[in-house]
């Protein structure tokens, strides 16, 4: 099952259950269903994606705040690239 | 100890004439400070800049058993550079890594120690967790790489905290079908061989790297590159 496929099932899923939820005053009018349970139903999708773009949003910006600068690494680089420059013409190596 | 394990590095190079002389000499002192066996296999896709004629003064520098020269009559891409190379190696552990000194050799006992550790089937670097780190991106930059891996992560779920970097630690084997289970190319090609490891239940390790970009030369992150990697990403999530 690849990914795409596992996403649509849980998708399928959730409806399968949400939607008769939805729609119980019409399709099961026995369920002891109050005003507000309905109201909370009602607002889960929307919640979920809310959510989920929150979970996002937060997750890259923390990601991005603690992405490391290093400065230390381009520094040395740039002293072992003489080095190496150095050693490499000693060799009969030709470097610019 | 020098044990048995012999470690082939793969340098696929265009136009690197200025940089490979240099990774090459980071990769000896690297090797011989750690007191590893090694090749470096140059695999030259006909640069027309004269990389292989540097490349052969480096191979009478360095000696045959430690230069390898596999050159390529053209630019045939990347993943038929690694197919290439690891035909032509000798080594039983492959390094894969650019050769525009990005990635840095000073981290390669740090991925020997980890696969040791584990007996790992892939050790690969990450720019994104502690004692890691990126120079001369800017925040635009960041921002496109922290997002493109945030998507990879949701749609396909790697276990791997920096998928498009690509410098890795293979075992031989692994390497090879993980190459011939990869549809892809371009930045999306690293990305889908972490992603089949895990399908494959390949074990992963990974060790913090810095990351520098290009000294000399420019790199490049374009639109083209950007819309590549979305439609790459779709295809493994439909594929995977």
């Amino acid at each position: 099952m690849t990914k795409a496929t596992q996403a649509l099932t849980t998708f399928a899923l959730f409806f399968a259950l949400w939607t008769p939820l939805f729609f119980h005053s019409s399709i099961l009018p026995f369920l002891p269903i109050s005003e507000s349970l309905d109201r909370v139903i009602a607002a889960i999708p929307l919640w979920l994606i809310v959510s989920f773009g929150s979970y996002s949003l937060a997750s890259i910006g923390y990601a991005l705040f603690t992405f490391r600068d290093c400065p230390e690494a381009h520094q040395s680089l740039l002293a072992e690239i003489n080095a190496a420059k150095t050693d490499l013409r000693a060799r009969g190596v030709s470097v610019d | 100890m020098a044990g048995k394990d012999k470690y082939s590095v793969l340098l696929p190079t265009y136009n690197e004439r200025q940089n490979l002389p240099i990774i090459t000499w980071l990769l000896v002192k690297a090797f011989t400070e750690a007191n590893l066996d090694y090749e470096i296999i140059v695999i030259d896709d006909a640069s027309p800049d004269g990389t292989l004629e540097v490349a052969k003064q480096l191979q009478q520098a360095y000696g045959e058993n430690h230069i390898v020269l596999q050159p390529r009559a053209g630019k045939l891409g990347l993943g038929t550079a690694y197919v290439h190379g690891i035909q032509h190696s000798t080594g039983n552990f492959i390094f894969i890594m650019d050769a525009d000194m990005s990635h840095h050799p000073k981290f390669i006992p740090e991925f020997v120690r980890k696969q040791k550790l584990g007996n790992l089937d892939v050790v690969t670097g990450t720019r994104y967790t502690s004692g890691g780190g990126v120079y001369g991106w800017d925040l635009r930059r960041k921002l496109t790489s922290r997002v493109a891996n945030y998507l990879a992560d949701v749609l396909l779920n790697p276990g791997v905290s920096d998928l498009t970097g690509s410098f890795r630690l293979y075992k031989k084997d692994v390497l090879a079908n993980l190459i011939s289970a990869t549809k892809s190319k371009g930045y999306v090609f690293q990305m889908e061989m972490m992603v089949r490891a895990r399908q494959f239940n390949y074990s992963i390790g990974e060790v913090p790297i810095t990351f520098v970009d290009r000294v000399f030369g420019e790199s490049k992150l374009g639109a083209d590159e950007i819309v590549g990697y979305l439609k790459g990403l779709i295809t493994l999530f439909t594929d995977v």
